[in-house]
């Protein structure tokens, strides 16, 4: 029994998933005891965060066959949400420190930002997607590709016109005393988006491991013949899944309002990263899009910390492309190719 | 009468395959289609199933018209197609596909007792259900493809090519789990290439040939026709 987990364990650390995430976590161990925890903090505050975008930039692949580069844009609905919405609750706050309002209040900011994201994603199938669906399919990789860049450019520019150019930020959704673990100080608002992407992340795996729902959502990435003969409405699935995908992004964008204030390219940088992971990963893998979202951040922070803030971009592809001369699957790429793989 | 289709056309794009087929299926009968290669089985089938949206004509299930409706309603009218890729979930678990295939029982524990009567049905699932459906051998995926058909407790199961691919030991499996349905009270409409082996297990057969129904009649009145061991049997 003990000898059969063993000899699992060994073959796992040999292959590429297990070798990437030994190696993330030593580096990740020897850059923290080199320059400060500060780098672990970022680095799992960010990772936290691009797995959210990433999953649903997985979701998008696999279920809709759709290569989203319009996801940045949802994260930036999701930021100037929380923006407008806490902004008058942090005025109440200021007034009033000791009202629940101080805890609860960015939470709602929070909430209000994925919602957004749900409802702008079903616009956007209504809208976009949904139309080219059902006019032609032929080409629809290429075709809806460049569908969500112009989506994106417009989104963009909207955001441009009606709300400004200007950053939209707050100081912090969370006031109060940092929280000390060890030596180590982690701001409120840090924490808390961690602990909202662990809490999320958590849920969305479990929904799509074992709820009847979610099990239809991987049951239509997988095969959607298949997911036709035994019943399901793939309308409904696809609505439920944009809507999904979207707000996860929108959530980071949320989230991160205190890191990154609103703007109309906010998004530029998370979906880029996002994309990464998702290269990096393999297509479709939910599990391999939240590891290799840690170590994406984890690569971002280091390069950022040793190279220089211009490189941050340049490490991560080259580091990427070398990945895939060796492994075209990606890291967690499995052996068994589902309909995403295709 | 359980399912009836009417002059039906059909095809894909502009190109139609099916020229007025009619045929019909009462219940608990076990009736055939064969017909060479390209007659045009699977897309007989893939229209009845709602994977095609018909040309033309009619079909009727249990005296309802359900023309035109898509896959999934059909699906839950009663009719479970077990196509000849078998579209399985390749990356879930046996006991998942089985599970999905039951997506349109609402009762778990309905759900539960659809998977003992399909384990039952296939030992050999029993012993593979935590493994994923794409590391399965052809045959264990066809006893699947058939096992998760069966979960949605279907008034009538359409199998297209059951023994496409299969040794001849399998086959035999395959059609002994499809005989054992039938006395369950299952409807079953076989598509097969193997047209002795066919003709020899159902009541009743169907002979397609480009498009167009042939000839109709007992299984083994068509077994003996001049004409069909000609062409087909090559006697
Ligand atoms: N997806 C498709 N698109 C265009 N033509 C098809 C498609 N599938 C099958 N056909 C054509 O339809 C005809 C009938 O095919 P099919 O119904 O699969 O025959 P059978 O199952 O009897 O072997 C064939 O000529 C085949 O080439
Ligand atoms: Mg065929």
């Amino acid at each position: 029994m003990s000898n059969k987990m063993v000899v699992n364990f060994t073959s796992w650390i040999k292959s590429a998933a297990g070798i990437s995430i030994t190696i993330s976590i030593l580096v990740a161990v020897f850059a923290a005891i080199n320059s400060g925890p500060y780098l672990i903090v970022n680095t799992v505050v960010t990772g936290g965060m691009l797995a959210l975008v990433a999953t649903g930039l997985t979701l998008m692949l696999g279920v809709l066959n759709i290569a989203m580069f319009a996801h940045g844009e949802f994260f930036m609905i999701g930021s100037l949400t929380a923006y407008y919405v806490f902004t008058p609750i942090s005025e109440f706050i200021s007034e009033n420190p000791e009202s629940f309002v101080a805890v609860i209040g960015p939470l709602i900011a929070i909430v209000c930002a994925a919602i957004m994201g749900a409802i702008s994603g079903v616009v956007a199938e209504k809208l976009v997607f949904g139309p080219l669906r059902k006019r032609s399919t032929d080409n629809w990789v290429m075709n809806s590709f460049l569908l969500t860049v112009g989506l994106s450019v417009l989104l963009v520019n909207l955001h441009q016109l009606i709300f400004g150019a200007d950053f939209k930020g707050i100081v912090g959704y969370w006031s109060g005393m940092p929280i000390s673990i060890a030596d180590v100080f982690i701001s409120r608002d840090r924490a808390m988006a961690f602990v909202i992407s662990v809490v999320i992340v958590a849920m969305f795996w479990f929904f799509m491991t074992y709820t009847r729902t979610g099990m239809s959502i991987r049951a239509v990435s997988q095969d959607i013949t298949g997911a036709q003969i035994v019943g399901i409405d793939i309308e409904k699935i696809v609505l439920l899944t944009i809507s999904l995908a979207c707000a996860l992004s929108a959530v980071a964008g949320g989230s991160l309002l205190f890191m990154y204030p609103s703007y109309p390219t906010v998004g530029l940088e998370p979906l880029y990263l996002a994309w990464f992971v998702v290269i990096l990963s393999g297509l479709g893998n939910i599990l391999g899009a939240v590891a290799g979202a840690f170590m994406v951040a984890l690569l971002k922070a280091i390069t950022v910390e040793y190279i220089g803030a211009g490189w941050d971009f340049v490490i991560p592809s080259a580091l990427i492309m070398l990945v895939l001369i060796f492994k075209p699957s990606g890291i967690f790429g499995s052996d068994v190719r589902g309909a995403l793989d295709k | 009468m359980l399912l009836e289709v009417k002059n039906l056309d059909a095809g894909y794009g502009y190109l139609q395959i099916l020229r007025s087929v009619s045929l019909n299926i009462d219940k608990g009968e076990y009736v055939g289609i064969v017909g060479p290669n390209g007659a045009g089985k699977s897309t007989t089938m893939k229209t009845i199933a709602g994977l095609i949206p018909p040309m033309g004509g009619s079909i009727l299930f249990n005296g309802e018209d359900i023309t035109g409706l898509v896959t999934s309603q059909i699906t839950k009218k009663g009719i479970s197609f077990v196509s000849e890729e078998m579209n399985l979930f390749v990356n879930m678990s046996v006991r998942e596909n089985l599970l999905m295939g039951a997506y349109i029982i609402k009762d778990k524990k309905v759900r539960n007792d659809r998977l003992d009567f399909v384990f039952d049905l296939f030992p050999r699932l029993t012993e593979r259900k935590d493994q994923l459906a794409g590391t399965m051998s052809g045959g264990e995926r066809k006893m699947l493809a058939i096992g998760r058909g069966m979960m949605s407790d279907p008034k009538l199961l359409l199998v297209d090519e059951p023994s496409f691919g299969l040794a001849p030991q399998l086959t035999a499996n395959v059609f002994e789990s499809l005989d054992v349905l039938i006395k369950t009270g299952v409807t079953i409409m076989l598509v097969e290439q193997n047209v002795t082996k066919t003709l020899s297990v159902t009541d009743r057969g169907y002979i397609l040939e480009n498009g167009k129904i042939g000839m109709e009649g007992a299984s083994c009145d068509l077994a003996d026709d001049p004409y069909v061991r000609k062409v087909f049997l090559g006697v």
